[in-house]
């Protein structure tokens, strides 16, 4: 990619007091936030006009809604005109491209023979049915993943339903839903890069984060940039927990709670903890980002958090206006209540029998352990 | 004889396959394959009602609203609930900025590829271009600068999402202004469509999948002050739609006038009906409930229960010719074989019939209704276009486009009446958007429409909990395969007649399955 | 109305105080648990799991104080004597119990008359009593991991690892929740027994530490 784009933004940094050491040192994606994408689409556009060649990227479609390429077309500043005309050449997107059938297979398999691309994947990895509840062009979802992951240069598995299967894969996954890096062995790409981008759908903005840090600053070739964690996901995006940034946090912590929908305390933006938020468990940085070009995120709209962001999210996070899932499909608050309740009565009934048999005034020790008579029996 | 095979169909929602069987130039017969299955319905059973709200949202990305709605008002058919009328003004505003979105992408992002040449706009006349956008009334931009940008791309040798698109196509028909014109426009869309989408991110929180509209009413609480920001955003878009989407369809239709003698479909048309008044009654609808039958243009009444779904072609082995809340659905797949099982999508039928639902359905029940604004809209564009008095032309691939963008128009212009109703009932102090209820059990169909068409969500709740899910998409109408009886798909039907130049490029077939909004 | 005495060497003074402690520490921790949970309290958040947070440590220290001491202190060895052992002795089980948890099991379920031989205490109660340290610890440890994730702790992988293993942060909150009842189901039974089991003699000791000179006619 071209140098002289880092170099330019290097240079804007360095007019706002930050060193390039610096800037790798704390941020690493932390581009979207820094407003620095707004910076990064003029910069690169005008590296291409001086003959600099643009990024090559593929867009695998495997089992999705198309939320997730809905919400791409959703991103500000730059907007989706701008990524995929000025910051990469996308040269296979089925929701978007001019070319379908042939002609789009065709542009594919030229991509993939090249190499070096970003291969973007949004929607789950289907397994069923022999991988043929879902088809392309005569193949099998899974063939296609595999023909395109083995030589691209990273992964992006865009959505949840790309990280781990996303609904697709909740209880009891009639369809065989599983997520990118979960294959990974299996087909054979397990060497190629993964970097995840949960929620449902994703947030367009992390999209671009990822992309302007590999544009701008080589996140290809120095994946640290990216400053993974442990399930690949980039720190700085999902490292805290949205209950850590909410601005309802205040209500929180003052015990004024929305217990109903449609009331005042609605109105007056109380906490949405009892119907269900959960935000105390779900790590992304919506109230910072927010959604749709900043216009609002769910819990600003008065809607609980369902957690789309954490791992098979609808599984862990069902039902959703409740403070916890059910486990074996009862409420924890009944066993949890059931169970007192059975040792109370169960207690009461063994302190009757204990009264009765006239146990609690004191029984006799037995002189010798039951084990020992019997043992003494046998010799 | 030859087949022409459309996998991937691109630019739709979801995954598609379309073959076409060509004889001299014109298509015979034709196979529609929906190639993905997910079983939404099975992972919905065993949860609760306003769980499904949430998860069925995720069958569309592109209409996640009304299958959110239709999931919603299933759930409170089955637990007896009424909403308050707030609630209703607010699911409104929110459908209809999901349509206004959803058209205005659909015409300028997914479908205007088929006829506007991209590469022939850079040899357009700036100078001409002005001149040709003020006499179709359509608003200009920066025409020079978007000719700039293309070139430097073009020449750049990267087409990214225009690589190996059907340039220099015999099909594509418009001058090199137009297409200019078009493609500045197709930038200007990708910023409206996103301020539509601005209105259901302020009420539903996001936009795709938005969280508010639960059973009992909406969790979002309007005050003027929200209120304004939404006015703001609808003003903005309702003037585009006014002042450039429809002058652009009336300027482009002309060159591809031939487009009105075929893709006719079955001549069923189904509308479950969208945008409820304060009766909540399905026949008065901004957009009413009715159907036409074999062409004949009178409004009848459908029966939900007439509605069987046939899976003699799908890849189920679950039992055929159920009504949807008895549904069941199990997936088998055997192999792709369009004699046999060739798609994921069953095949529903109303009174044995297949039902082409959409805007065209909507539109054409709403124009025999007598709803006064669609009739003038309606007569006003047929005589633009110099057909005045025949709407039976509408009945074609033109017209399926043509009543999509003018139900945009509709749609904008009653939204506006919406917003200034909640606002008066905001100010009036009074207005409800909830109402609880404790029911746990009952059946219950939510019958609504999405921007491609008639949708019904069918759900069964015992103990609280979900014991039965069914959703009836626009797309298992449109794009079902054949039924029992061997009887074609809406879309398939669509196809017959079809005129193919290129059987390597059949961009016409392309362009009907598009017009569909798959 | 137990026969034995009850004796200060059976419990000594500290041990006493850091029952209590342990008492209250758990109550203390169970309430302001729900209000966390559930909000059911006009109390505030913040101040709820400053209790919370505040009764961990104490019980931490509590029970990590106990268990070093119970290296150190002696105390008797069997119940109305004065006769001592290292309380750790005590603690874990002894050859007394060997054999005898089901008979033990059976007695509690009216399946046999006769007390059963055991040392200081039953062999049901010493695995009860030993149960309560890694119970206590890990529900300090699933409660860090619920609450160390806003925090960005050097040690956080310690906590990460743990909810990868359970499958997410909801299984371990529940995991949490339902660690709350083992304590109160404990602490129940724990009550009763020992209301129920001689809690006359028992009281003055544990409640005032006074002795009870126990009943020896009724040998």
């Amino acid at each position: 990619m071209a140098q002289e784009m880092r170099e330019g933004i290097y240079d804007l940094l360095a007019a706002r007091g930050v060193s390039r050491r610096d800037f790798l040192k704390y941020c690493g994606s932390v581009a979207a936030m820094l407003g620095l994408s707004e910076m990064a689409a003029p910069q690169i556009a005008a590296a291409v006009e001086g003959g600099a060649k643009l990024q090559p990227a593929v867009w695998l479609d495997l089992g999705l809604c198309t939320g997730c390429t809905e919400s791409t077309a959703q991103a500000g500043n730059p907007n989706v005109a701008d990524i995929v005309l000025d910051l990469l050449s996308i040269n296979y997107m089925e929701t978007i491209m001019a070319a379908a059938g042939d002609q789009a297979e065709e542009a594919k398999a030229k991509t993939i023979e090249e190499g070096g691309y970003i291969l973007i994947v949004e929607g789950t990895v289907m397994t069923g049915e022999g991988g043929n509840t879902l088809r392309i062009a005569g193949k099998t979802g899974m063939e296609v993943l595999k023909e395109a992951a083995s030589k691209a240069a990273a992964i992006v598995a865009v959505g949840s339903c790309a990280v781990d299967g996303g609904w697709v894969r909740a209880n009891p996954n009639p369809a065989g839903g599983k997520g990118v890096k979960d294959v990974a062995v299996e087909l054979g790409f397990d060497k190629v890069p993964i970097i995840n981008l949960p929620t449902c759908p994703v947030n367009p903005e992390w999209i671009v984060a990822v992309v302007i840090d590999v544009l701008m600053l080589g996140a290809l070739e120095n994946l640290a940039v990216l400053n993974l964690d442990e399930l690949g996901r980039p720190k700085l995006i999902f490292g805290q927990t949205i209950h850590d940034n909410c601005p309802r946090r205040g209500h929180f912590e003052n015990g004024e709670f929305v217990k109903q929908f449609g009331t005042v305390e609605e109105v007056k933006q109380f906490c949405l903890y009892e119907v269900g938020c959960k935000g105390p468990q779900t790590f992304t940085n919506c109230p910072k980002v927010r959604w749709n070009r900043k216009a609002s995120w769910c819990v600003e709209s008065g809607a609980p958090c369902i957690g789309c962001g954490n791992l098979n999210w609808v599984d862990n996070d069902a039902p959703f206006l409740k403070r916890m899932p059910n486990v074996g499909g009862v409420r924890p608050e009944t066993i949890g209540t059931v169970l007192g309740g059975a040792a109370a009565a169960g207690l009461l009934v063994h302190g009757v029998a204990s009264f009765s048999s006239g146990r609690a005034k004191g029984a006799p020790v037995e002189t010798s352990k039951a084990y020992d008579k019997k043992k003494g029996g046998d010799k | 004889m030859a087949r022409a095979v459309i996998d991937p169909v691109t630019r739709i929602e979801g995954h598609l396959r379309v073959e076409v069987e060509v004889e001299g130039g014109v298509v015979k017969d034709a196979w529609v394959s929906g190639t993905l299955y997910r079983g939404m319905e099975t992972v919905l059973e065993g949860r609760a009602p306003a769980d499904a709200f949430y998860v069925s949202q995720r069958i569309c990305g592109v209409c996640p609203i009304s299958h959110g709605h239709a999931s919603t008002m299933a759930s409170e058919a089955a637990l007896g609930i009424q909403i308050p009328d707030g609630a209703r003004l607010v699911r409104n505003i929110i459908e209809g900025a999901e349509t206004l979105h959803s058209h205005i992408l659909w015409f300028y992002t997914l479908t205007a590829l088929d006829y506007v040449d991209v590469v022939s706009a850079l040899s357009a006349n700036i100078a001409d271009t002005y001149a040709l956008a003020e006499k179709a009334g359509t608003s200009t931009a920066d025409f020079g600068q978007v000719q700039k940008r293309i070139k430097t791309f073009v020449e750049g040798g990267q087409l990214s999402i225009f690589t190996n698109g059907y340039w220099g196509h015999p099909a594509m028909k418009l001058p090199a202004e137009l297409n200019l014109i078009a493609v500045a426009h197709y930038l200007e869309a990708l910023e409206m469509q996103a301020e539509a989408a601005q209105i259901i991110a302020l009420m539903g929180g996001k936009f795709p999948h938005f969280m508010t509209s639960l059973p009992g009413g909406t969790a979002w609480m309007p005050t003027e002050e929200k209120l304004g920001g939404i006015l703001f955003r609808w003003k903005r878009v309702r003037d585009w739609v006014a002042n450039t989407f429809i002058p652009d369809t009336l300027a482009i239709a002309p060159f591809y006038i031939e487009a009105a003698t075929y893709g006719k479909g079955c001549g069923n048309f189904l509308s479950w009906g969208c945008f409820d008044d304060a009766s909540f009654d399905p026949k008065k609808r901004a957009l009413p409930r009715g159907m036409i039958v074999g062409g004949k243009l009178e409004v009848l009444e459908p029966d939900v229960a007439q509605v069987k779904e046939y899976v003699e072609h799908a890849w189920y082995d679950s039992p055929s010719a159920l009504n949807p809340a008895q549904g069941k659905t199990h997936a088998k797949f055997t192999s792709y074989d369009t004699n046999d099982r060739y798609s994921w999508v069953k095949a529903p039928r109303l009174n044995e019939l297949p039902m082409e639902v959409g805007p065209l359905s909507r539109m054409l029940v709403a124009y025999l209704d007598g709803v006064p604004q669609v009739k003038s809209l309606i007569d006003t564009t047929l005589a633009a276009l110099g057909v005045a008095g025949k709407p039976e032309i509408l009945v074609s691939l033109l017209g399926r486009i043509a009543a999509r963008n003018l139900e945009t128009l509709y749609v904008a212009d009653e939204m506006g009446k919406w917003i200034g109703e909640l606002v008066a009932a905001v100010k009036g102090g009074e207005a409800k958007f909830f109402t609880e209820s404790t029911a746990t059990d009952g059946e219950g169909a939510g019958l609504w429409e999405a921007p491609r068409g008639a949708l019904g969500h069918f759900i069964s709740v015992k103990g609280g909990k979900i014991a039965n899910y069914q959703a009836v998409t626009p797309s298992t109408w449109d794009l079902s395969p054949r039924d029992a009886a061997g009887v074609r798909g809406p879309m398939e039907e669509a196809l017959i007649g079809a005129p193919i130049a290129d059987v390597e490029k059949p961009l016409e077939a392309l362009r009907i399955v598009h017009s569909f909004d798959p | 109305m137990s026969h034995e005495g009850h004796y200060r060497e059976a419990h000594p003074l500290i041990f006493v105080f850091q029952h209590w402690v342990n008492l209250i520490c758990m109550a203390g921790l169970a309430f302001s648990g729900f209000v966390i949970h559930g909000s059911f309290y006009a109390i505030s958040m913040g101040g709820a799991r400053m209790i919370h947070f505040t009764l961990m440590f104490v019980l931490a220290v509590n029970i990590t104080s106990r268990i070093i001491l119970s290296f150190w202190v002696k105390d008797a060895n069997q119940l109305g004597t004065r006769e001592v052992d290292t309380d750790i002795k005590n603690w874990l089980p002894q050859k007394e119990n060997k054999h005898q948890l089901l008979e033990t099991a059976k007695y509690y379920l009216f399946m046999r008359k006769e007390r059963v031989i055991s040392a200081k205490y039953g062999a049901l109660q010493k695995i009860a009593y030993l149960a309560t340290v890694p119970i206590t610890f890990f529900m300090g440890y699933t409660g860090f991991a619920l609450y160390g994730p806003a925090q960005q702790w050097p040690v956080w992988g310690f906590f990460a690892g743990g909810i990868s293993l359970v499958g997410g942060i909801m299984t371990m909150r529940i995991i949490h929740y339902f660690g709350m009842w083992v304590v109160i189901l404990f602490t129940m039974v724990h009550a009763y027994l020992a209301a129920i089991d001689g809690f006359k003699a028992f009281y003055g000791l544990i409640f005032l530490w006074r002795e009870s000179p126990g009943a020896e006619e009724g040998h």
